[in-house]
């Protein structure tokens, strides 16, 4: 009878069952089509709707069972086998296979694919993170093989013993493949559908202003999500978004500017939320300028840097700083031998005197025009370590240009002679961070011929210790890097940012992932 | 026709200023990543490996055809885009307008009618403040005020999270469609939506409109006829509702006009700050992205807007005044 009654309650639609949690979105996913883009806002309402073949444990990037509950590689690393949770249903009630798995991971793979929504040049990701598509010369994978209904083995053309962390990022969604075939283009646009295994289903994208998710009652995890619906409201302003929360209009929101951290810590109904960094903010010491081909040099710059004061003043509890290029969460791939550079201006003055400039140089330091997670305020942080270096006698000029030349220009020989930037993981191993700026050549610092520079000695360790199957061997590896990097100081790590969120007190069970979304499985609003 | 001149013209200007952009869009898309291969991949995709002027003809032979081209950055048509937003602008646009004449004009009247008043002295310092005030910081302030803290008015958005669930609109105004649904719950919701955003917009015109009033009908009220009039023995009232501002409208017309056209350009601060997704937030999303078809097509198609506007303002000179005529 009470059961009754309460059906009939939520049919008139008095909506006492529905327990709806709203979310302000920072902007608008470009499209909910997995392995296709890479802002970070479609791949966090992608999380909600689709899973991935590895998933990370909650607040951190250490891998744990996805869709596949286990996997295993081949002795000499080349061999990828997962083994799938079965039974596990589509949102549209198809079945989760190896078939699926690998149509999807076809999609992405070949670009000659039929299914491949190509109006845009993209599937970048795939081409970033595993070398190459189909026939190119770089490809990491050669083949996807279906071994049984519930097993997919991937077989590489060499070791990658980060893939199954890297298949598992948040980009590389599984979706249903029926729902794929029969969207066509359409798939994942707000007029299109879009469907996965995950936590919550769509139900609605209206553009610009929200979309609708709502519990997934097939969902594979028992007793999750708890939450009936999920709104996602789209306010872009930081300040709007704030003053939303405060209203009450949304109940957790991300992308809080630092500056309000104070605001947000005074009003009682709200809470700041911090997620763990992964990313790093670096300064940039390029040996194609004569005084910074000496190792002396830049070690003399990283020490004349009050990076702690530079990081308490403009990040506060915001940011850490130490001599890892690597962000705090990836500790086990970090040397203990490595701590930071001692802040010490007459060491520093010693050691630029002994490398033969006793009185200091010119030196040209480039800014970013944009604020990012990693540099919110680019120019004050260099106007900062500018008035450091002055006291060893270093003439900085300060510099800067339009984003997208100052990314394309200090590429081109002989690059810019020092100049911030930074880097935010792709996923969970130090390879992402390492490769990208360590790996030969490198392509944005320069030797004294103008040629893209080579470190013999980093670039075997780190192509040994990206293809070294052993976990305990790829630790030994890293942090051997890590020592060589802190001491080359190619790259000087000013700071590890934590991105600022929050939400209203009555909401509970949030667990930011350093890997920039989490399910929303786990939230609950009381 | 003068049309077809001016819009081709901007539609030159708009190509030929993105390309003086210094930087690579490709590049600006890809941001910190992005290897060579990636970005040629890019260029070619977007076009932009091509001769300026094939590129600017294909660009024109589209847009002839009916074809606005596809964001670079999310593969939707601009077109669709544009038509799923426009009724969200011309909504907050229209009642921005609403505001700014309600108001505007008969405070202009009587700061007229009294001049050199208390009435008239405190309503121009308010116009004063009005076209002087940072429209950003209006809006936030009137959130914090309104919603924030008394929790009157929503802060932003054009329905209520529960109301948006269940309800489809039919035209995509969402007043009209409340009414056409025969749902006042929504009327009302949406007005309430309206509120603050058309308030926050309609102060720049509300001003300008109060001073253009009360000028044109100080000079009015200063001619001939309007003494001959009060010498006839007509009300105040008559004289200055019918006599007198019936002339004094022209350039109110021609101002509520030109602020129409602009407003309907989309208001960027205003749509930000209100979460209100018009043609304002898109265009201006466009340009950081370096999205060119979306900038290109966007402004086209505020320009014509602008253009027929104007057109309409135009014509409607002859309703007001028999004494001028279009052949």
């Amino acid at each position: 009878m009470k059961r009754a009654l309460l059906g009939l309650l939520a049919v008139l639609g008095l909506g006492l069952a529905q327990k709806t949690l709203v979310f302000g979105a920072n902007g608008e996913p470009v499209s909910l089509e997995p392995g296709n883009i890479t802002d970070g806002i479609s791949i966090y309402v992608q999380r909600q709707i689709y899973d991935t073949l590895v998933d990370f444990k909650p607040g951190s990037t250490e891998v744990t069972a996805g869709l596949a509950t286990s996997w295993f590689s081949s002795a000499d690393g080349k061999v990828w086998t997962f083994r799938l949770r079965q039974g596990i249903r589509f949102q549209d009630g198809t079945e989760l296979t190896a078939e699926a798995v690998k149509f999807n991971v076809e999609r992405w793979w070949d670009p000659k694919n039929p299914t491949r929504i190509d109006a845009a040049a993209r599937y970048e990701i795939w081409l970033e993170l595993f070398g190459g598509f189909k026939g190119d010369p770089g490809s990491l994978l050669k083949e996807v093989q279906v071994v049984d209904k519930y097993t997919v083995r991937f077989v590489l053309t060499q070791p990658f013993p980060a893939f199954p962390a890297a298949i598992g990022s948040g980009y590389f969604g599984i979706a249903s493949p029926s729902a794929i075939r029969k969207d066509g283009a359409k798939y994942g646009s707000p007029t299109g559908s879009a469907v996965g295994t995950g936590p919550f289903r769509l139900v609605e994208w209206r553009p610009g202003e929200q979309i609708v998710l709502e519990r997934n009652p097939n969902y594979w995890h028992k007793g999750l999500p708890k939450m009936d619906r999920v709104v996602i409201k789209v306010i872009k302003d930081p300040a709007a978004r704030l003053a939303a929360l405060k209203a009450g209009t949304i109940d957790f929101t991300t992308d809080i500017p630092p500056a309000n951290l104070k605001d947000l810590e005074a009003d009682p109904n709200l809470q700041a939320v911090f997620r763990p960094s992964f990313n790093v903010g670096y300064l940039a010491l390029n040996p194609a300028y004569k005084p910074l081909s000496d190792p002396r040099v830049r070690q003399a710059i990283a020490m004349a840097i009050n990076k702690k004061a530079i990081v308490q003043g403009f990040w506060g509890k915001l940011g850490v700083t130490d001599g890892h290029f690597t962000p705090p969460s990836m500790r086990a791939f970090q040397s203990p031998k490595v701590t930071d550079y001692e802040y010490n201006p007459q060491k520093a003055k010693a050691l630029l005197a002994e490398a033969g400039y006793p009185n200091g140089f010119d030196l040209e330091l480039w800014y970013m025009p944009v604020s990012r997670p990693y540099f919110p305020t680019p120019k004050e942080i260099a106007e900062a370590m500018a008035a450091d270096l002055s006291a060893l006698g270093i003439r900085v000029r300060l510099q800067t240009k339009d984003w997208a030349s100052y990314l394309a220009d200090r590429k081109k020989a002989p690059g810019f002679q020092a100049y911030m930037l930074g880097w935010t993981g792709d996923y969970s191993d130090p390879q992402n961070f390492y490769d990208p700026h360590f790996a030969c050549p490198i392509a944005d610092l320069f030797d004294s011929a103008g040629k893209p520079l080579c470190v013999k000695e980093l670039g075997d360790l780190l192509t040994k210790a990206a293809t070294t199957p052993g976990l305990e061997e790829r630790k030994r590896l890293y942090q051997q890097a890590d020592e060589l990097t802190f001491n080359l100081a190619l790259r000087i790590p000013i700071v590890h940012s934590q991105p600022l969120l929050a939400k209203r007190r009555n909401v509970t069970g949030w667990t930011p992932s350093p890997l920039g979304s989490e399910s929303f499985e786990t939230l609950e609003k009381r | 026709m003068g049309l077809v001149p001016v819009l081709f013209g901007i539609s030159l200007l708009v190509f030929l200023f993105l390309k003086l952009i210094p930087g690579d869009p490709a590049q600006a898309i890809l941001g910190e990543r992005g290897s060579p291969e990636q970005l040629q991949a890019l260029r070619e995709k977007l076009g932009l490996n091509r001769p300026l002027h094939v590129q600017y003809l294909t660009f024109l032979r589209n847009v002839l055809t009916g074809d606005l081209g596809v964001s670079a950055v999310s593969t939707i048509p601009v077109a669709e885009e544009l038509k799923r937003r426009w009724p969200a602008t011309f909504e907050l646009a229209l009642s921005a307008t609403l505001v700014a004449v309600a108001l505007g004009i008969p405070l202009g009247i009587l700061a007229a009618v009294r001049k050199n008043s208390l009435l008239d002295t405190l309503s121009m310092s308010l116009s004063l403040l009005g076209v002087s005030i940072p429209v950003f910081w209006l809006g936030l302030l009137l959130v914090y005020l309104f919603a924030v803290n008394l929790h009157w008015l929503p802060t932003g958005g054009r329905l209520s999270t529960d109301l948006a669930l269940d309800f489809r609109p039919i035209t995509g105004f969402l007043v009209l469609d409340g009414l056409l649904s025969l749902k006042p719950q929504v009327v009302l919701d949406a007005l309430r939506h309206l509120l603050l955003p058309a308030l926050t917009l309609g102060t720049i015109p509300l001003a300008i409109l109060t001073r253009i009033t009360r000028g044109a009908m100080l000079e009015v009220l200063s001619q001939d006829y309007v003494r001959t009039a009060r010498a006839k023995g007509l009300s105040e009232r008559q004289v200055i509702l019918k006599h007198a501002l019936k002339n004094a409208l022209l350039p109110v017309v021609t101002i509520v006009g030109l602020q129409f056209g602009t407003l309907l350009g989309g208001a960027i601060l205003t749509e930000t700050i209100f979460s209100w997704p018009g043609i304002g937030s898109y265009i201006y999303e466009g340009i950081l992205n370096r999205d060119y078809p979306v900038v290109q097509a966007g402004v086209l198609v505020v320009a014509t807007a602008f253009v027929l506007v104007n057109l309409l303002v135009d014509l409607s000179y002859a309703l007001l005044d028999p004494r001028i005529q279009y052949r």
